[in-house]
């Protein structure tokens, strides 16, 4: 088999820090999938930008070794983790003409291949559309029109479908597969979730210690078949009964986003003290449901929290009772450093479990002798942990949490799992969880709520997730 | 009419109105600015909106010329209303009849401006949506952990500034990826031309303004 990218003696480093890749030798061979694997902060999202030219272009030194595609300048195609954070234009359309004017593709050929880059990733119907106006699975469908206009010879995807739905990821697994098989493009998919490869056949290379190592046949295989265990698990959850105390109640709530109705919710109540999922696919109105429970757009109805309508508290009060974990950590900060962070809700949090356990914790998520750390120069994974701590040291009643766990491995989840199972035995809150990472997640959540339809229904047994 | 020249035109007029107190001059280019909005079927309560805006720094401007100057000048007063009134119609003239893209694609096909900065300007001006969205975050932010953020307050500039730093390189390293470099030459989706009745329009619109400026009283 002919390899296309080879890795020699390559390490790395950012500004003044450890080398985050050390004396890398590895192949990649053309037109197969490569599946880079490893917890997070390991490196895997730097090799990829090493091997797209971003870097060090774009920060950080190598000071061994290079990267060759065989003496070739192929063109390299990637898709991020944030997928609105990749396009310079309005539309997918005007996006699609931008990347091939760059591409000095002849104008009477332009339209041509952008229809046929729209109907391959199936959405020829949002091509007028607002990009800001997408849900997160529409926008990486975008992303990979974007790779198709281009004719790109190597795909990478970097933790692709950290935050979107099982039939976006089933939907764009699929078309990877067509890509690979018809048109022999390599593909390289940085992902710590590895649940639905199989039928991509993939090398599993595991990136760990700075160091790329390729799996056996055999351990692939084992590892995949893991993967896909993992998350077949189906969500063991109860309903809730009559006479559980409603943290938070609504009555006849409506919410809409622009001219679309998103939500329709005659009756519900988020139980006190419990942790409840909430699951639906991309753009059915999770996040809206959250920002309309914590008074940052309008909805119609009632929402009472303990009883008393949610309007009636003021704003700072109802910000000491109900917390937002944003989905973007980044969102969350307010100061420069890890220990500045730390210091601010040490001083204003309430919650008991972190005035004796902080440092237990900061071992627990694996943040220790980061304190003095530029928290966004931490890792993905890192600054997702350190964000969910901070939030829990608050100690609010009610904690809202967005995609809290997309982009962490499975060993950091499970230490965030203890850890809010230590706390909630301290000091019990009402968590609200969006998630699409249900690997495993059953040990932590009390209550299922799926969203489909419109409205918010309480699920038992098996895991409905569309 | 071509962007390009449209814009071009906005800005004689503007800095020639500058150094004019033609009250009368002022008005027909503000008429005729909103009558050119209309004709465009821009919706009326745009136009209405910028001229409403523009109301508050009109009427301050206006008291302060006209009752609090030495000379209490009314008819200086009613210039610079009207003059800053021209700017905000002739502004309005050009931004409501004219799609951003149109004008970028325009000033770099016509004008032959960098790509760098026609895109760079074009992804400046779709992020202020996010950055409006940044802010009122980062004071929800600050509230939930106990810090209450005022406009006044360092911390929220100095996070919007931050936020906007690294979506400056990851637009860069998104252009990039999407196969966009420095310099090199492109071809065009959307030809925008540059017809000989543009410059007719061009010529013949600049000459009526100053016939308007000089022969008027």
């Amino acid at each position: 088999m002919k390899e296309l990218i080879n890795v020699h003696n390559l390490t790395f480093s950012f500004a003044e820090q450890e080398p985050v890749l050390k004396n890398v030798n590895t192949v990649f061979p053309a037109g197969r999938v490569a599946l880079l694997t490893g917890p997070s902060g390991c490196g895997k999202s730097t090799f990829l930008r090493l091997i797209a030219g971003l870097l060090p272009k774009y920060g950080g030194t190598v000071t061994t070794g290079k990267i060759d595609f065989n003496g070739q300048q192929p063109t390299v195609g990637m898709l991020f983790q944030d997928p609105l954070m990749q396009f310079a234009l309005d539309t997918p359309r005007h996006e699609l003409e931008f990347v091939l004017e760059n591409e000095r593709v002849p104008r009477d050929e332009i339209a041509g291949r952008v229809a046929s880059a729209l109907s391959f990733a199936h959405i020829t119907e949002l091509a007028d559309r607002q990009l800001t106006a997408l849900s997160g699975g529409q926008q990486q469908r975008v992303a990979l029109a974007v790779v198709i206009a281009r004719q790109a010879k190597i795909l990478l995807l970097d933790e692709p479908f950290a935050s979107i739905d099982e039939a976006n990821r089933h939907f764009l697994i699929q078309q990877l597969d067509k890509l690979v098989n018809e048109q022999g493009i390599t593909v390289l998919i940085a992902d710590h979730d590895c649940h639905g490869y199989q039928q991509l056949h993939p090398l599993v290379y595991q990136v760990t210690g700075g160091q790329v190592q390729q799996l056996s046949p055999t351990n692939s295989q084992q590892f995949l078949d893991e993967a896909d265990c993992i998350a077949r698990q189906p969500l063991q959850t109860q309903l809730p009964l009559a006479d559980d105390i409603a943290a938070l109640a609504l009555d006849e709530v409506t919410i809409g986003r622009g001219d679309e109705q998103l939500l329709s919710i005659p009756r519900l109540k988020i139980i006190e003290g419990k942790v409840t999922l909430i699951t639906g696919p991309n753009g059915s109105g999770k996040s809206t449901f959250f920002a309309a429970l914590a008074r940052l757009l309008p909805y119609h109805g009632n929402i009472s929290y303990l009883g008393t309508s949610i309007q009636d508290f003021s704003r700072r009060r109802y910000r000491q009772e109900l917390g937002l974990v944003f989905q973007h950590a980044n969102d969350q900060f307010l100061n420069v450093t890890v220990e500045e962070e730390l210091a601010l809700s040490k001083k204003n949090g309430t919650h008991p479990y972190f005035k004796d356990h902080l440092a237990a914790a900061l071992q627990l998520l694996n943040l220790t002798g980061l304190e003095k750390r530029v928290v966004y120069s931490l890792s993905g994974g890192q600054r997702k942990k350190l964000q969910l701590l901070l939030m829990l040291m608050m100690g609010q009643s009610v904690l809202l949490m967005d995609e809290p766990f997309a982009g962490l491995d499975q060993k950091s989840l499970q230490n965030i799992f203890t850890l809010i199972h230590q706390a909630q035995k301290v000091r019990p809150q009402t968590l609200l969880v969006i998630s699409h990472q249900l690997a495993g997640i059953d040990q932590l959540v009390d209550f299922h709520l799926c969203l489909t339809g419109h409205q918010l229904i309480y699920q038992t047994g098996g895991h409905h997730e569309s | 009419m071509n962007p390009s020249l449209k814009l071009f035109l906005a800005l004689i007029i503007s800095l020639e109105i500058t150094f004019t107190t033609h009250l009368t001059g002022n008005i027909l280019i503000i008429v005729a600015a909103l009558a050119y909005l209309i004709l465009s079927r821009v919706p009326v309560t745009k136009i209405i909106k910028p001229l409403l805006i523009t109301l508050i720094p009109a009427a301050a401007l206006f008291s302060t010329i006209a009752f609090f100057s030495p000379e209490h000048n009314v008819r200086f007063a009613w210039v610079l209303v009207s003059r800053l009134y021209c700017y905000v119609s002739v502004g309005a003239a050009v931004t409501l009849t004219t799609p951003k893209l149109d004008l970028i694609h325009s000033l770099e096909q016509n004008c032959h401006l960098p790509s760098k900065f026609a895109y760079g300007f074009l992804a400046a001006l779709n992020l202020i949506p996010r950055i409006i969205q940044a802010v009122k975050s980062i004071r929800v932010a600050g509230e939930m952990r106990g810090v209450t953020l005022h406009w006044w307050s360092p911390t929220l500039y100095f996070k919007a500034i931050l936020a906007a730093i690294s979506w400056a390189d990851q637009l860069a390293q998104a252009m990039e990826t999407h196969g966009f470099v420095e310099g090199a030459p492109r071809t065009a989706a959307q030809v925008i031309p540059l017809r000989k009745v543009d410059w007719a329009c061009f010529v013949v619109i600049l000459i009526v303004i100053q016939l308007i400026l000089i022969a008027l009283p």
